[in-house]
Parts: structure tokens; C-alpha cells; sequence
């Protein structure tokens, strides 16, 4: 069921252009990166202040606080900008096992949150006035966490599309330059 | 090659430095973003910009450190066909851009050196130049390397 869905939405009007536009699609993946990088300096801020390491001077629920919708927003900004790059080939990541770590860490990272959301994230007057040791390991898995999403992310890109299984005819942009022996893009 | 690159005889080294890189570009240019966006009035409106610049200075310099030496690396596993990309080129011009404007204009403003109007305008225009990096990071491997028309 979910392989018919991502094959339907391969297929779609707007994945079908967005896959065979050569600038479009690069274009999407950087604004991608963009956005991890301003919200991954976000997330090591406000765990490293949690941990005791950075942004000392102000109080741990403070900083969490300021964070909290910036964060936000540039969340819900990379699910989206993620999900059109997933629509674009949506089959291949399907099978593609690196795609399924990320997902799998992601939901980790959900799960991370709501364990800790009662007693943390939204205790942040508690905060500051003293960081418990659970705050520090609710901030140690939040960063490891999120450094294997950018790691998982990355390597979706190394996987070979399994071609005698997949539909469409997926390269999404014809300009290819960089591509190691194994012929896998080599981006950064 | 006369001399092999250690990077090219493992499958694994490649993508494992990708990955150093781009989490030590996400701590140095989103640490460093983070003063840019107080500078335009963004995000950490409680403080001042100057401490937030001396609480986010330690990390953009350490990420900005892995990050060129890691990308210094990634070069080495095939630097004429970097070189002769265009978007290689621009991302480098962008980076240069980025390092001086984060350590002039920006270490200015943020030290309470600059009116409101002009805050904002620097750190606009340090947003740019990191977007521009990624921009020309990405594009890399998707722009054609002129090397093909070059070598005989």
C-alpha cells in the first residue's frame, strides 16, 4: 500500500515536472540545507546550554523558550521542502534503506520529545532555576538524534536504485558532473 | 596517479567526511546565523547581540575549522574536476565572503558599533553569503565540470 501510494505520487503533475526540471530540483535540495543548517545551530545551542556548555548567562528556560518557535518554523519548512524531494522519487526511496533509517530516527526524535516534553520542554520555569540530569540526556540523545538524520540523509544519495523495480524513469536532473567510480552524485 | 589518495581507495571515507562537513557547516553557519538574525531583529531578542556573539563565537569557529578542514579533504579526493566547476568556484568565492563579513562587519555590528537600520542590513547580507555556500555546495553535482572540454 505504501509502495502504490509513493508510485501514485511519483506520478503526479507536480513531482513529474519537479523531477525533470534541471534547476528546480537543486534548487528545492539547497533550500533544504539552508534551513537544516540554521535550525541545527538552533538545536546544538539550545542542548549545549542544556548540558551546561554555551549561553551560560541566561537561564536554561529562557533559551528554550526564544528557540522554541524559530525551531518551529524551520522544522515544518524542512518536512516540507523534504517531502518534495521525497515526492520526486518517491519509489526508489521507498527501497532505499538509508531514507527508512531517517524516518525511523525522526520518529525517535518524536518520541524523544513527548517522553521529556512534561518534565522539560515545557517545565522551562523549573529550568531555570536548575537543569536536572534528565535535561542533560534529553539533550545528549537530541543531538546525537539529529546529527544521524543529517548522516542517514546523506546517504540515501549513496544507495543504487534498485532499477528493475522501479517505474519511472527517475534521474531527476540530466546535468550530472560529479560521480564517484561507484556512480553515486557526489554533492558539498 | 602516481600516488594514491587514501580517500579514493575506501568507499567509506567519501561519505563519511560528507557528513562530518555538512553537521560542522550546520553548527558554524547556524551558530553564526543566530547573531545575524539577532542583528536584524530575529530570534534572541533578549540579548544583547554582543553576547550572543561572544556565546556563539567559540562554536562558529570550531564548526568553521572541521568544516574547511573537512572540505579541504573532500577536495583532495579529486581536485581538478572541483576546480574547473563552476559552482565549486562560486562556493568558495561565497565562503570567502561569508568568513570575512562574519569576522568585520558583523563582529562590528554585533559589538553595538552599528544603528538598528545598519544591523539589519549586515546580517541580511550574512544570511546571503551562507545561503549562497549551500547554493554552491549543492550545485556542485549537478553543474557539468568543464574538465571534460579541458583535457586532452
Amino acid at each position: 500500500m505504501i509502495l502504490e501510494f509513493a508510485q501514485w505520487l511519483q506520478a503526479t503533475a507536480l513531482f513529474t515536472g519537479l523531477r525533470g526540471s534541471a534547476y528546480l530540483y537543486p534548487v528545492v535540495l539547497s533550500l533544504h540545507m539552508v534551513i537544516i543548517a540554521f535550525f541545527g545551530g538552533m538545536v546544538l545551542l539550545t542542548n549545549l546550554r542544556l548540558l551546561g556548555l554555551s549561553m551560560s548567562r541566561y537561564p536554561a528556560g529562557a533559551v528554550l523558550e526564544r528557540f522554541r518557535l524559530p525551531k518551529r518554523y524551520a522544522l515544518i519548512a524542512m518536512l516540507v521542502l523534504g517531502f518534495l524531494l521525497f515526492g520526486c522519487k518517491a519509489e526508489e526511496y521507498y527501497y532505499n534503506v538509508w531514507f527508512r533509517a531517517k524516518l525511523i530516527l525522526l520518529l525517535l526524535i518524536g518520541v524523544n520529545y513527548l517522553i521529556f516534553r512534561g518534565s522539560i520542554y515545557n517545565n522551562t520555569a523549573a529550568l531555570d532555576r536548575a537543569v536536572p540530569s534528565s535535561a542533560k540526556l534529553a539533550a545528549a540523545l537530541s543531538l546525537i538524534l539529529w546529527a544521524g538524520v543529517v548522516c542517514a540523509g546523506r546517504g540515501i544519495g549513496y544507495i543504487e536504485p534498485p532499477l528493475d523495480k522501479i517505474h519511472a524513469g527517475l534521474h531527476c536532473a540530466p546535468h550530472a558532473a560529479l560521480y564517484s567510480r561507484s556512480g553515486v552524485r557526489r554533492l558539498v | 596517479m602516481l600516488i594514491g589518495n587514501p580517500l579514493n581507495s575506501s568507499e567509506l571515507a567519501f561519505p563519511v567526511l560528507e557528513c562530518i562537513h555538512i553537521l560542522a557547516f550546520a553548527f558554524s553557519a547556524g551558530t553564526a546565523a543566530i547573531v545575524d538574525l539577532r542583528l536584524i531583529g530575529i530570534g534572541m531578542t533578549d540579548q544583547s547581540p554582543s553576547d550572543l556573539w561572544k556565546d556563539t563565537s567559540l562554536w562558529t569557529l570550531l564548526g568553521l575549522i572541521v568544516v574547511v578542514f573537512s572540505g579541504l579533504l573532500l577536495f583532495s579526493s579529486d581536485p581538478d574536476n572541483y576546480y574547473l566547476n563552476y559552482a565549486f568556484l562560486l562556493k568558495m568565492a561565497c565562503l570567502l565572503l561569508a568568513v570575512v563579513h562574519n569576522y568585520t562587519a558583523v563582529r562590528k555590528a554585533a559589538s553595538g558599533a552599528a544603528t538598528p537600520a545598519n544591523g539589519r542590513l549586515v546580517g541580511s547580507v550574512a544570511l546571503f553569503f551562507w545561503a549562497c555556500v549551500v547554493f554552491g555546495g549543492i550545485f556542485i553535482g549537478f553543474l557539468n565540470s568543464t574538465l571534460d572540454s579541458r583535457r586532452v
